[in-house]
């Protein structure tokens, strides 16, 4: 039986010793799995061993899964910091002797000049808090809307927002981008922003469902002090909701923060660039050029991952809130 | 329950309500339109009927980028669910150490898949890639015809696995521990356990995934981009990409607005059939 839980298990894990029980016994214990009173017999020493090997496979997985996940960015971050000569000299798997900050410096120089990173960072910032902020007021008001009052056509509307949310991005790049064309908005920070910052159909409907939840007396109470809509929503109904509310707003960041394909039709020329944009058009035009290309990608992710590891709990959560329900 | 307060509800709807007409609703009636027109960025605006829909059709332009997206679908969902299925099973014993990996491996997915296609182009190179030089060999992933497509499924599958382990693992600790325990006293194995208890009790979250996974490919866009930009000789060309490439390269906002129209159309359906298969499964759901 060469697939037995002993023979899988590698020694350094732990051999006979550690489990103080001889390996006849545990071999005689797996191999004897069928027969019922024999598996009885020699159960604890069986589970145990069968543990061991279990510990085993499962780091050597989650060894592989660390290693192959962070392998990427290691070699870019690494090459970010090279210096050209080194990398023209080592190549890509040279370790950075001394690191140098070369790449980045070429970014940001004066001299960079339409290529540079100054802009797009500037502007993805704006861009993202512009729509961030605005998806979450116009959403929480619509939400707020859809979850506790009653005005004719609720219902329907509703509906019609659900059915929006199989429109793709691709699906209406072309006619977005006749319109704003059409309407001079084309290579300026509306047309980044305009097409997102009303509202989100997806953040409304996640937050209607927990909206919906919020107890009557509490915001009958409220109202009977004098409460307006505002004050209610600002002080009862968005402090309540906490836990959705900073997952929403983790999740409009990565998205936003990462959007390519609009920001890179709208826009044409450095004026307008997001991080996105300008690191597809550094690769574009500086093709050999790897370590600069690598501390562009470095700055396009580093944010969002010094982001998530800070917010993991949040992340992880937001699975279970956002969609299986 | 609910306030009877008409006009302070449409005030609050209001905005959003904008937003949804203005870039959602009527951008796809009017992809709908445009496609109906020989329409360039030059001004040209002649109806022509479904003449955009024949002459792709004609062109093969659009049946091979279907089945470049069919292709990359059924190589990067089931693969990146089974991995992800795999990974999730061992995270979900939480052995010290544990909490580190379950954070390392959801890092690619808040990342903007424009840039790790990029740092994956670099790796993949042919003479300066990291991985040609790990390897030792000189194999032009991204440019030879036939390893392309398999190579830019790999990079998905690489950004979505943990990802996709995070929904895996909360189906998992929904299912009770006792059932596996009742199980190995009856005999089973770790194989026979995944097989006949696991993989079922945990089909509410496959299907989620496989639905959500397969609209989100057929969307796919940044990445192929930045790998191969649809090359080479098309064999990468997706369907978003065929849009992009109509539109914004060869001036031709028809065909592109057709092209965006049968993808809308497909979603749509692929879309109704899961909602109609998930209301007859849901009463598999545990919980």
């Amino acid at each position: 039986m060469p697939t037995t839980p002993d023979t899988a298990m590698p020694p350094s894990q732990g051999g006979p010793e550690s489990t103080g029980v001889p390996r006849s016994a545990r071999r005689g214990s797996s191999a004897g799995r069928s027969s019922g009173s024999r598996a009885r017999r020699s159960g604890p020493a069986s589970m145990q061993a069968r543990a061991l090997a279990g510990y085993a496979g499962t780091y050597l997985v989650l060894a592989l899964a660390a290693v192959l996940t962070l392998g990427p960015f290691l070699f870019s971050v690494m090459t970010a910091f090279t210096s050209s000569q080194q990398f023209a000299q080592q190549g890509p798997l040279a370790i950075p002797a001394p690191p140098v900050l070369e790449s980045f410096a070429a970014l940001f120089a004066p001299s960079a000049g339409p290529d540079g990173f100054l802009t797009p960072v500037v502007v993805t910032v704006q861009m993202v808090a512009v729509i961030l902020v605005g998806q979450m007021v116009f959403s929480v008001l619509a939400a707020y809307a859809f979850a506790q009052l009653r005005f004719p056509g609720r219902d329907l509307l509703f509906w019609v927002y659900i059915a929006t949310l199989m429109v793709p991005q691709v699906v209406v790049v072309v006619p977005l981008y006749l319109m704003m064309s059409e309407v001079g908005l084309r290579n300026t920070f509306w047309a980044l922003v305009l097409p997102f910052v009303l509202g989100s159909p997806y953040a409304i409907f996640l937050l209607r469902e927990n909206f919906r939840g919020i107890p009557t007396e509490l915001m009958d109470a409220m109202r009977i002090d004098g409460a307006g809509t505002l004050r209610l929503l600002w002080h009862l109904v968005v402090p309540l909701n906490r836990p959705i509310i900073v997952t929403l707003v983790l999740i409009t960041v990565v998205t936003h923060w990462n959007n390519f394909m609009w920001p890179m039709v709208i826009t044409s020329g450095p004026e307008w660039r997001t991080i996105t944009v300008a690191t597809s058009a550094l690769q574009s035009q500086y093709n050999n050029n790897w370590t600069l290309v690598m501390a562009g990608t470095t700055l396009a992710m580093l944010p969002l991952v010094i982001l998530m590891i800070a917010f993991q709990k949040q992340i992880t959560r937001s699975v279970g809130n956002t969609t299986l329900r | 329950m609910n306030s009877r307060r008409p006009l302070l509800g449409w005030l609050l709807i209001a905005p959003s309500l904008i937003g949804v007409t203005a870039f959602l609703i009527l951008p796809v009636i009017l992809a709908f339109v445009v496609s109906l027109f020989r329409w360039d960025l030059l001004g040209t605006r002649d109806f022509i009927g479904l003449d955009n829909y024949a002459s792709l059709l004609s062109s093969g332009a659009l049946v091979n980028s279907l089945v470049v997206t069919a292709l990359f679908t059924l190589i990067s969902v089931p693969v990146s669910l089974a991995l992800g299925l795999v990974l999730a099973t061992r995270l979900v014993q939480a052995l010290p150490g544990s909490a580190v990996v379950r954070v390392i491996v959801v890092i690619p997915w808040v990342c903007a898949p424009l840039a790790l296609g990029v740092v994956w182009k670099w790796i993949l190179q042919p003479s300066v890639g990291a991985l040609n030089q790990i390897l030792g060999v000189r194999i032009e992933w991204l440019t030879d015809p036939s390893l392309a497509l398999p190579a830019v499924a790999f990079v998905a599958i690489w950004q979505n696995v943990g990802y996709i382990s995070l929904f895996f693992q909360a189906g998992l600790s929904k299912i009770p521990t006792s059932i596996y325990e009742a199980a190995r006293l009856d005999g089973a194995g770790p194989w026979q356990s995944m097989r006949h208890m696991t993989i079922p009790l945990l089909r509410p979250t496959t299907f989620f995934l496989a639905v959500t996974q397969v609209v989100a490919s057929f969307q796919v866009f940044d990445m192929v981009f930045a790998l191969t930009g649809g090359g080479p000789q098309h064999r990468t060309e997706v369907i978003a990409s065929l849009v992009y490439h109509e539109a914004f390269t060869t001036s031709n906002l028809g065909r592109a607005s057709a092209v965006a129209v049968i993808l809308f159309v497909l979603l749509v359906v692929i879309t109704l059939i899961q909602q109609r298969y998930f209301a007859r499964r849901i009463t598999y759901d545990m919980s």
